[in-house]
């Protein structure tokens, strides 16, 4: 009952801050949100490989890109498609090559998977770069109508306001979290955890470890693509550099070390830090860079593990101490 | 002591050149317990491995339950019914001591890619794993991640892990390597009742646990079965005398 009331209270903040959001900080500020949301469910769903399977992708920008990519180009090639449809084809199209590659990212781990990653992550992005009938190079895919998300009888919302747009995404990057949250708790999510633990283990009590790890990978990839069809939707513009680019894939990784390895929400404290941190940077300068790659080594040498961590033994610590003076009073 | 459950037959394994196992013929009845003995070297290791399938035979058959078996992998004899424990400890250290066990209560249940129920809210999983932390006398540590249980605690978890499954037969590979006296005392006890009624096979140094577990004894030498028997005849070879001290030999 207890935790239950602090969940709602959680939710109840939640919902008045990000409901409020828009209207106290205006709209540039309220781009930079919708910035932190897609970013925070790109992380996030990195994180279910790095910290639940306890496999590292230096390529998690492919299943990014193939979803922005998708969205781009449903939207360019055919008029009027449907805002939700494209979203959902986004990730299924990224799920999808996240199937695609599983015969060969199942059966490795460690360096060699994320070595196996870089790669298809670098042809990919190399195969869109030269593929410019399609892809439009370096140029990208772009001047694509936004489709307005049509609720049958009720409303038509506009997405190209960014108060509306904004809404939007903050309701489908929550929703994407909470049904990963939701898929850590079920006993696949355990068979993934136990994985990551001891994979010849889960081998020897008769689960397959191949084909569970295919379907985080599909997973894992839906929902990068569900970030990257958001990016495409929320810019515009798509490119091999704006989605495809090697530092969309160790960005969100930065943000899983600095917020908090093998932790859930870790990557989203992660995300708000470098996001917000970047936008402050910006002000001044147009290297953010240089300041968040310096937090970056300050965390992995400081902090190891990240801040959710930091957080956890100061608690820890608290309450060992308010535990030893309850007994020098008993005492 | 008619039907056996597992049997090898002519059973050959080398490591690129190195002949580990040189044809071994064991058999294991149904209900025994079945103890695997020999010096150092003598392959009873990677026997074991090629049974339980992390290795394929070079040559031979592995007989499980009628079934030939050879070169199926861990998962799939898991899911015939044939579990095993490891020499070095090998569960899943982050977890808790009743996570570990609700891995195999789960399997046991054909609970193997359920993503659409919340693993907490499965009642029966849960009781299940209660009843077999009790069992295993571990149910006040449940909570307790597996690498920060005692030593004996986590080798009690480790075999308690193998028998999570329900397995008809339960491979152990040296259940009380590294533990004291007392803690062997009680890891046998623990066996004897985690076991009764069904089949075991152990690899052990410690005769004493061997002598006081097994039914039946099979002493391996030089990658070859050098004697099957009752634990007071093998006790009484002469060849297996020679094999231990080293004179004589194959």
């Amino acid at each position: 009952m207890n935790k239950f009331v602090r969940n709602l209270i959680m939710w109840v903040v939640f919902l008045a801050v990000a409901g409020a959001a828009p209207h106290v900080l205006g709209i540039v500020k309220t781009n930079v949100l919708v910035e932190l949301a897609t970013f925070a469910l790109f992380a996030v769903s990195l994180n279910l490989l790095l910290s639940f399977t306890g496999v590292l992708s230096f390529g998690h920008a492919l299943f990014y890109g193939v979803g922005a990519y998708t969205t781009a180009l449903l939207l360019y090639h055919v008029e009027g498609f449907p805002l939700i449809p494209a979203l959902l084809l986004s990730g299924l199209a990224a799920g999808l090559a996240g199937l695609i590659l599983s015969p060969l990212l199942v059966r490795v781990t460690g360096t060699a998977f994320a070595m196996l990653t870089l790669a298809f992550g670098q042809l990919m992005y190399i195969l869109c770069l030269k593929f410019r009938e399609v892809t439009g190079g370096e140029d990208g895919v772009a001047g694509y109508d936004i489709p307005p998300l049509n609720i049958p009888g009720v409303a038509s919302l506009d997405m190209l306001d960014s108060t509306v747009f904004y809404y939007f995404t903050v309701v489908v990057c929550v929703i994407g979290i909470m049904i990963m949250w939701f898929f850590t708790k079920t006993p696949l999510g355990q068979v993934v955890v136990g994985i990551r633990d001891n994979s010849l283990r889960v081998d020897y009590l008769g689960y397959r470890v191949r084909h569970t790890k295919a379907i985080i990978f599909a997973l894992s990839g839906f929902f990068a693509g569900i970030a990257g069809s958001l990016f495409a939707l929320f810019q515009g513009v798509v490119s091999t550099d704006g989605v495809l680019h090697v530092m969309v894939s160790f960005y969100p990784i930065m943000a899983i070390l600095i917020g908090g390895i093998g932790t859930f929400f870790g990557p989203i404290l992660g995300s708000g830090i470098l996001i917000v941190l970047e936008d402050m940077i910006m002000r001044y300068t147009e290297r953010a860079e240089l300041v968040t790659g310096l937090l970056f080594i300050i965390v992995v040498l400081y902090v190891p593990g990240g801040f959710v961590w930091l957080w956890m033994g100061l608690v820890a610590r608290f309450k060992a101490r308010k535990l030893r003076m309850s007994k020098e009073v008993e005492a | 002591m008619s039907t056996s459950i597992l049997e090898t037959k002519d059973l050959f394994y080398d490591y690129s050149g190195l002949q580990v196992l040189t044809g071994v013929n064991l058999q294991v009845e149904k209900g025994e317990r079945h103890a695997i003995i020999g010096p150092n070297g003598a392959g009873k290791t990677t026997l074991f491995n090629v049974i339980t399938g992390l290795y394929a035979p070079c040559r031979g058959k592995v007989i499980f339950k009628g079934q030939n078996v050879s070169g199926f992998k861990p998962h799939k004899l898991s899911r015939l019914g044939m579990g095993r424990s490891f020499q070095i400890t090998s569960t899943f250290h982050n977890l808790t001591a009743f996570e570990n066990i609700r891995m195999g209560v789960l399997s046991r249940m054909g609970i193997r890619f359920n993503m659409f129920q919340r693993v907490d809210k499965l009642k029966d999983v849960t009781r299940e794993t209660d009843v077999v932390l009790r069992r295993i006398n571990l149910h006040r540590e449940s909570a307790v991640p597996a690498n920060a249980l005692s030593y004996g605690k986590h080798r009690a978890l480790e075999v308690s892990l193998a028998m999570s499954t329900n397995p008809d037969l339960v491979m152990l590979d040296e259940p009380t390597a590294g533990m004291s006296r007392d803690e062997t005392h009680s890891a046998v006890d623990l066996i004897r009742r985690l076991t009764e009624g069904k089949t075991m096979v152990i690899v052990e140094h410690d005769m004493d646990v061997v002598f006081s577990l097994a039914d039946r004894i099979t002493v391996l030498h030089h990658g070859k079965v050098l004697a099957v028997g009752a634990p007071n005849e093998i006790k009484n070879m002469q060849e297996v005398k020679d094999a231990y001290l080293g004179h004589g030999g194959v």
